[in-house]
């Protein structure tokens, strides 16, 4: 569990050392990246809407699972809300038509196997779970290396 | 997150290396406003060194495309490889982009 303000300049301390747990524990680069950028853009937009105006934290929890999944929690006590509502944006607009900004709940959908969101007491909790490809043979599981 | 610029003939190239994060594309983001209010036209991001990439420096590149073509100029992209093409691929930037495989055909094409 890593808990620190909710500041963007803290970002590395949250993701730095869960992807190095997660290299630790055998996961491929391809997997890491994922997990990264869907933690990355969940905290980015917690630092940048859940206090505003004000300050609070962000606590990210992470576990394994069985069958190689990872369970990553990003937990906040600001304003109530479910990332999960937030409609898909436009992807196929051109240059002049597209919004800038929208696409980290995007990225976060593409790159969870699961995201859900609960309240629980004065919490938001955004739920995340990533099947990575298998370490190795274990005689059970296929081999799939990453791409 | 390191970037290199370097002025061609008719157009700038910055060739970006390590993460864009929300944090860094900050960094970036300035340098291409710089290079704007210096009169770039056409600048081609060489991503061959970059490792990473999140929506901040999604919106960064998008953000410079829309100011780019108000004034007839263009932001062109060569050397999309790995989680930085997958970013690109999973946000549709892929279709609405000008996107080369080199920094040599990136540059011919102006």
């Amino acid at each position: 569990m890593i808990k620190l303000p909710a500041l963007l300049s803290n970002l590395e301390k949250w993701i730095t050392p869960i992807s190095e747990f997660l290299k630790g524990d055998g996961l491929c680069k391809q997997n890491v990246t994922h997990i990264e950028l869907a933690l990355e853009e969940a905290l980015v937009n917690v630092c940048r809407y859940a206090y505003q105006p004000g300050q609070g934290d962000i606590e990210v929890r992470y576990q394994v699972l069985d069958n190689h999944r990872y369970l990553i929690e990003i937990v906040d006590s600001g304003v109530p809300f479910d990332v999960c509502t937030l409609p898909t944006p436009e992807l196929k607009a051109c240059i002049s038509e597209r919004k800038v900004g929208g696409l980290g709940v995007h990225i976060i959908r593409k790159m969870a196997d699961e995201m859900t969101y609960r309240r629980e007491g004065d919490c938001n909790i955004l739920r995340l779970i990533f099947q990575a490809a298998p370490k190795q043979n274990d005689g059970v599981t296929p081999f799939q290396p990453c791409a | 997150m390191e970037m290199i610029v370097r002025q061609e003939d008719q157009s700038v190239v910055v060739s970006v290396n390590g993460r864009m994060d929300a944090v860094t594309a900050s960094q970036f983001d300035k340098r291409l406003e710089t290079l704007m209010a210096e009169g770039a036209l056409h600048i081609i991001v060489n991503f061959r060194d970059l490792e990473y990439i999140s929506s901040a420096g999604l919106q960064t590149i998008l953000a410079t495309a829309k100011k780019l073509e108000n004034i007839n100029g263009e932001i062109l992209l060569a050397n999309l490889s790995g989680a930085v093409k997958e970013v690109f691929e999973i946000s549709g930037f892929d279709t609405i982009f000008r996107i080369f495989d080199t920094e040599d055909a990136a540059l011919a094409s102006i």
